[in-house]
């Protein structure tokens, strides 16, 4: 980089000085500090990194054969229109705080970066509670936790009667344990036997219900018939809601149940929601971070610039939601 | 770089406090706004449901206003020299190119699937069959083309 030579304004008296040094500076390159540079530099590759997510999101998103529906995956438009607010008063109080840290007001400044800090933490637990939302579905972006089968096929089928035989040897087997615990004639008054036993019959009755839906799927392979049986089975199981809110099926009357649930596109939503959202909120977590090793220094003028770099981030980050809460909520 | 280009730096800054906190607010308040715009497109009062171009349209020219009220004062962007421009430019078309590199193999990606792999996927919304047993007894291939496998 090329550097200037300028003339201090205020030099002439110190060539008064008793060994009158020249009175010039250096000018640099650019026209702002190396902190301010650094942070713009790193900001430009985070712009990059952010185009390419949303911009993979988008491609992805309009490219697949279907897409659920923000009801469908459990995704409340007013609470991410909420978190959209929140994010934005954050921008606003750091902004606030640099403008009391640049007028010499540090306690002042403290303040404004202790409600940013807040404001920023209160995003991250409305964001927790939302995945929380998803994970308690069966809504997760990696196997083998995720239930979620992309249509009702006789591989959704299988995988539904698996889970049941499965429920059904671990219900026999806690039953054995609890058995080699108790008395015999004690096991019949047991509470927590009855219980299982009544898990068991709601068991049996589901495999039975599913084997039959198998059974007339299997009569005619290829027809409307099968199609039915296997999406009455998936809406037995749980129905996709037709209102936000809307909770039935047997893995709503029996949360124990855990069967594997049946929602379109559901997967690649999942996985690209996770990342966008989860990328987003590590940003959130670092800039929280370094709210808290900022809340023990003194924001007076002389750290405006730590503050301003700190705020150039956060206001990067709010910027990022701008475009991820329409994205992902309202698209 | 020396410590010396915060004489520049704090021009700039200066220039920005010199709007003073007041136009903070307005920006704030025009960002709440903006907000309940994009979100007027979930409520019953949106008059394009049925068409949802027209809201994906609309909630981008939001946010890209959202994003400009931002950057320029939040950012003090609009009071910083053109060195902005050396730093964001670049960046944003290699965002641009990247997306456009994304079109042909994953974005088309639908318009060439193998029938194996159709037997997997997900029915667009709108093809499923009704839920009627006994009654249309055409082959479910016949009934339900995917309409990604297009043309």
């Amino acid at each position: 980089m090329a550097d200037a030579l300028t003339h201090i304004p205020g030099a002439a008296h110190h060539e008064h000085d008793a060994h009158a040094h020249v009175g010039l500076e250096y000018h640099p390159g650019l026209p702002l500090s190396n902190g301010k540079l650094i942070v713009w530099l790193f900001l430009s590759t985070e712009i990059m990194f952010f185009a390419g997510l949303i911009g993979t999101y988008i491609v992805l998103r309009f490219g697949a054969p279907t897409w659920p529906l923000p009801r469908e995956v459990h995704l409340s438009e007013p609470i991410g229109a909420f978190n959209t607010f929140v994010l934005i008063c954050s921008s606003v109080t750091v902004v606030l705080c640099l403008e009391a840290a640049r007028a010499n007001k540090a306690s002042l400044a403290k303040g404004w970066l202790l409600l940013t800090f807040l404001l920023g933490s209160v995003f991250l637990g409305v964001k927790l509670y939302e995945y929380n939302a998803k994970f308690s579905h069966g809504i997760y972006p990696w196997l083998p936790h995720s239930r979620v089968y992309e249509k009702a096929d006789l591989n959704y089928a299988a995988a539904v009667r698996l889970r049941l035989a499965e429920l059904d040897s671990q219900l026999k087997a806690d039953e054995d344990a609890l058995k080699a615990t108790l008395a015999p004639e004690a096991a019949d008054q047991d509470p927590a036997i009855a219980e299982l036993h009544s898990k068991m019959e709601v068991v049996k009755e589901l495999s039975d219900y599913e084997l039959a839906q198998e059974k007339i799927a299997a009569t005619d392979p290829v027809n409307a018939e099968r199609h039915v049986a296997l999406e009455e089975l998936a809406d037995k199981v749980s129905p996709l809601p037709l209102h936000h809110g809307e909770e039935e099926g047997w893995n709503h009357e029996h949360s124990w149940l855990k069967l594997p649930i049946r929602i379109p596109g559901g997967n690649m939503w999942a996985s690209t929601y996770f990342l966008l959202t989860g990328f987003h909120a590590i940003h959130v977590l670092v800039g929280l971070i370094v709210f808290a090793i900022m809340m023990v220094m003194t924001l007076n003028i002389a750290r405006a610039n730590v503050v301003e770099n700190i705020g150039l981030y956060w206001h990067f980050v709010d910027l990022v939601w701008i475009f991820l809460f329409p994205l992902l909520y309202l698209f | 770089m020396s410590e010396h280009g915060h004489a520049h730096d704090d021009d700039a800054l200066a220039h920005a406090s010199h709007e003073g906190i007041a136009q903070y607010i307005y920006v704030f308040i025009a960002l709440c706004l903006l907000t309940t715009a994009s979100f007027l497109t979930y409520s019953d009062y949106w008059p394009w449901h049925e068409q949802p171009k027209i809201g994906w349209a609309f909630m981008m020219a939001v946010s890209c206003t959202k994003a400009m009220l931002v950057i320029l004062f939040f950012m003090h962007v609009k009071y910083e020299a053109s060195w902005k421009y050396v730093l964001t430019i670049p960046a944003a078309f290699m965002s641009i190119f990247l997306i456009l590199a994304l079109v042909p193999d994953i974005g088309l990606r639908g318009h060439w699937v193998s029938e194996e792999r159709q037997l997997y996927m997900a029915e667009p919304r709108g093809t499923r069959k009704p839920m009627v047993r006994h009654g249309d007894a055409r082959p479910a291939h016949e009934s339900s083309t995917p309409a990604t496998s297009g043309h």
